[in-house]
């Protein structure tokens, strides 16, 4: 028996893994591809079983890797179909330069991506290094927190990626783990209503679709100026998908009743004096340890990044700007930077926030937790620094043998 | 919020055990998570889970250091002092094992609840998996919900004669669990 | 120097019968000077219909099937896919299709490089899955297109840029896989080979093909020379084609439903040299290494009979949907 709540939807306990395939099958695609890697198997495993049942009615294709799973849907959603598919870590990797094709072909694609390390070393692991390895791919990156916002943000992608204007895939992306296999509460929504919320798709201009018999190509050789202006048209429809994502956000909210922010959520923001910046599960522990601190008078906030590609540098600089600090949390590595890969980008804008101070923390990579302890640590490292004390630039939350002087001697290994 | 642990071993049903229990606390009105902690998947291993049960939504996504509450499904590892690490004053630990006199005590545990939940399993199901007889026994030691929730979230995990046996085991764990106070 | 072959007269075969449909090309089309792709990409259209959805990759093909900006060669849909995923693409074109319930050819048309090496996970795959749809393999034995290299299929001997005659090298040291074979072995509805020596046959196979994919996955592997990478004359391209077949060194077969069936017997073979000596490629092997070859088609021509004697006694048991 399901609890009915006053709002139409069904509350549900489920994982962050079934939330996402709940998602896709109330979005009905036409054509889904199924790979397994752990932590996303019980996606498609779930998706398998609704399509066994007759709950969905798709063409299933379980491929025999990722690389033929992106290039299945790729092709799927340029003939016309709304398409989905799952990954993460190596499998992601695995399908990258279809990955990189679906993109340049502007296919609307849909898929979720579980987080998990891809160090080159061989490990089943939390962390976003996944997501940081393919971030220049031209997708759209969107970062889910709870399972409830899995299954929101997997519907909302559809209205992001298969808008007229943007026409670009979305990469909803989750902690493997912390949020694949957490079960939680989660209102799922009806079907009716997610037909509504995506029927506003159907009244737009019809995208291009490849046809038998049509006089069409797709997958062209771009030379030279052809090239360049479907470059230059991918990067504007990139700038326009962050208003988009705000606007989707607002009519989620209209019909389902619960509204994120858009391209970043900020909460207790207003008068903080302190921030973290974070994506992903993280926020949700963060939010606890900042009620804590207020309760203590401890100024402190967190600007949640939901959209991480393209990169909501206009939202993030005025949240940001006039803080006192900033601590950017970062669940992986930027390789050739001493600090974060979301921490060395939000650097590039430091002049436009009005004096606030950045600083780089690395947690939660290699399964590592992001505890409340160490939460705590990143708030009071922050506010020392607000307070002008000499803070180190990077910290590694999860590591402390990385902050001793003597990790930075030159040689050895 | 009440933030328990699970211990047990692969196949003994630990993730399930944690989120029906999640489940159940759903149906109240109230909010439950949780989540277990394994690398590579495999029948045998030693599985974590972790479980916050609140009044309010449950935000936090990390592991439990500090619990309140143990659930220890595998007998073997009940005076193992991984299973203790952490457990705070005023702590209660509820214990899979057929012998109720478990010599089991450490500072800060206040209530001790025992079952044997394989054999009640054995009995009904046929086989040896206590998962449902724990959460019966859980929501008696606990005192945090009623039977009724608990065997109605069963709903969400088994069904026909499966469902009717796991019911079973969910009762006669609320009703023979036995209970120690230190 | 290559030799030049006297044109010989040819029986007049039935072929104009099986070009029911237009010409989708344009009249001047640039590929090479003597390329086999050109009369076999112009063929396959006008046997199966304007109406197919081909997919192509970078490669010989590329030029002409591909477009460029947005500018074609010819007024088929078409879809350019990545070497690495080519059969995936076409797997989720025919699928996408089916589930809208929209007629569909799709014709998946990829070099040996695409079909035995970097493409060959998603071949396999494709067709373990019986998708709906034509693989057709262009084999020209190498990546003629990316500056002749050597391949799956680059045959024993044979000298490409990446497989070079030195003092301890024969060219390539290895013997070529047998992709057709490889691909029967998939229990798919239809494999078959076929070249354009040939070409009321090579017809047949793509009516076939057509027909198959209603079932699920059909194949067929077309051996294509290619006179620049071979050195070869450019006149010479059909008369190799010839030469390969009554050499058997590209015997032509069919295997329906499982049946494995010579489609053209050849009684009593050349010897191999009948076929080298039209091409640089093997203008260093000794008589000796032509041995070494030789023996290699005979065990492919062995293996080939032996599946073939079974054929009445082998046939895939249809499908649970038939």
């Amino acid at each position: 028996m399901n609890i009915k709540t006053e709002k139409r939807s069904q509350m549900k306990v489920i994982t962050g893994n079934a939330a996402a395939a709940i998602g896709a099958k109330l979005a009905r695609p036409d054509v889904v591809a199924a790979y397994p890697i752990t932590p996303q198997t019980e996606v498609i495993e779930q998706i398998s079983t609704f399509h066994a049942s007759g709950e969905m009615d798709c063409e299933l294709i379980t491929v025999e890797g990722e690389n033929s799973a992106m290039n299945a849907v790729m092709a799927a959603s340029l003939a016309g179909g709304r398409v989905f598919t799952a990954s993460s870590s190596w499998g992601l990797v695995f399908m990258y330069d279809a990955v990189l094709a679906t993109a340049g072909a502007r296919a609307p694609v849909v898929m979720v991506n579980v987080n998990r390390e891809t160090p080159g070393i061989i490990a089943v692991s939390s962390g976003q290094q996944d997501m940081i390895s393919t971030r220049d791919s031209g997708w759209i990156f969107l970062v889910a927190e709870s399972c409830q916002e899995v299954l929101d943000m997997v519907i909302q992608a559809y209205r992001l990626a298969e808008d007229y204007d943007i026409q670009i895939p979305v990469m909803v992306h989750y902690d493997g783990f912390y949020l694949s296999y957490l079960s939680e509460g989660v209102d799922v929504p009806f079907q009716e209503d997610v037909d509504k919320f995506l029927s506003v798709l159907k009244d737009q201009p019809g995208r291009t679709t490849l046809k038998p018999g049509q006089k069409l190509g797709v997958g062209s050789h771009g030379i030279l100026g052809g090239y360049l202006e479907l470059r230059h048209k991918h990067v504007m429809a990139f700038e326009r998908s962050k208003d988009k994502f705000d606007a989707i956000d607002k009519e989620y909210n209209d019909i389902f009743g619960r509204s994120y922010g858009g391209q970043v959520e900020e909460y207790r923001m207003e008068d903080a004096d302190v921030v973290l910046v974070g994506s992903g599960s993280m926020c949700g522990t963060i939010k606890s340890v900042i009620d804590e601190q207020r309760e203590k008078g401890i100024k402190a906030g967190l600007l949640k990044i939901r959209m991480y590609r393209p990169f909501p540098s206009e939202a993030l600089v005025a949240s940001l700007a006039d803080k006192k600090a900033i601590g950017v949390v970062d669940r992986s590595l930027a390789f050739g930077f001493k600090g974060g890969p979301i921490y060395t980008e939000l650097k590039a804008f430091e002049t436009q926030l009005k004096g606030s101070k950045l600083i780089s923390f690395i947690d939660g990579i290699a399964n590592s937790d992001i505890t409340t302890d160490n939460v705590v640590k990143m708030i009071q490292t922050t506010l020392d620094l607000a307070s002008g004390k000499d803070v180190p630039e990077v910290t590694w939350v999860c590591y402390p043998e990385a902050n001793k002087p003597q990790s930075n001697e030159v040689g050895g290994q | 919020m009440s933030e328990v642990r699970f211990h047990g071993r692969g196949g003994q049903g630990v993730v399930t055990t944690s989120k029906i229990l999640a489940n159940a606390f759903a149906r109240t009105g109230q909010f439950g998570a949780s989540f277990p902690m394994f690398g590579f998947e495999r029948r045998g291993a030693p599985v974590t889970a972790f479980g916050r049960f609140s009044h309010k939504p449950v935000r936090e996504k990390t592991q439990i250091y500090n619990p309140d509450i143990l659930v220890v499904l595998d007998p073997s590892q009940k005076n193992s002092s991984i299973v203790f690490k952490g457990l705070l004053p005023g702590g209660m630990m509820l214990l899979n094992d057929s012998d109720t006199n478990a010599g089991i005590s450490h500072e800060n545990l206040e209530k001790l609840a025992i079952i044997d939940a394989n054999k009640i399993a054995l009995e009904e199901i046929g086989l040896p998996i206590p998962n449902t007889v724990v959460v019966g026994a859980f929501a008696k030691m606990s005192g945090l919900l009623e039977i009724e929730p608990v065997i109605e979230a069963l709903q969400d995990y088994f069904s026909g004669k499966k469902l009717a046996a796991n019911e079973i085991c969910a009762k006669r764990g609320f009703e023979e669990v036995k209970i120690f106070d230190l | 120097m290559e030799k030049k072959v006297k044109p010989k007269k040819v029986k007049p075969t039935k072929v104009l019968d099986y070009l029911k449909h237009e010409d989708p090309f344009s009249k001047g089309v640039a590929f090479c000077p003597g390329c086999s792709l050109e009369l076999l990409l112009r063929f396959i259209p006008q046997v199966l219909g304007n109406d197919i959805v081909i997919t192509g990759t970078p490669s010989c093909s590329a030029p002409v099937l591909l477009g460029q900006n947005n500018q074609s060669w010819h007024s088929l849909s078409y879809f350019g896919t990545l070497m690495t995923g080519a059969a995936a693409n076409a797997t989720g074109l025919a699928r996408y299709y089916k589930k809208a319930g929209i007629d569909n050819t799709v014709v998946c048309f990829n070099g040996d490089g695409t079909a035995a090496d970097i493409g060959f996970g998603n071949l396999s795959g494709a067709a373990e899955r019986n998708e709906p749809f034509i693989y057709i393999c262009y084999d020209n034995e190498g990546y003629m297109n990316t500056g002749i290299q050597k391949s799956g299929t680059t045959p024993y001997g044979a000298a490409t840029t990446t497989t070079p005659p030195g003092l301890v090298s024969k060219g390539k040291n290895l013997r070529r896989m047998n992709l057709g074979l490889k691909m029967a072995m998939h229990k798919i509805p239809y494999a078959a080979t076929a070249t354009m020596s040939n070409l009321e046959d090579l017809a047949k196979k793509l009516l076939k093909a057509k027909e198959a994919k209603e079932r699920g996955f059909a194949f067929l592997h077309v051996f294509a020379p290619c006179p620049t990478g071979w050195g070869s004359a450019t006149e010479n391209t059909i008369e190799i084609c010839r030469r390969a077949v009554n050499t058997n060194y590209f015997p032509l077969w069919e295997a329906e439903n499982g049946r494995v069936r010579m489609t053209k017997t050849v009684k009593k073979p050349k010897p191999i040299a009948h076929y080298t000596e039209l091409m640089k490629k093997f203008a260093h092997l000794t008589p000796e290494d032509l041995e070494i070859l030789q023996d290699d088609l005979d065990y492919e021509v062995c293996m080939l009979g032996g599946l073939s004697v079974l054929e009445a006694e082998c046939q895939l048991p249809l499908s649970a949907d038939e």
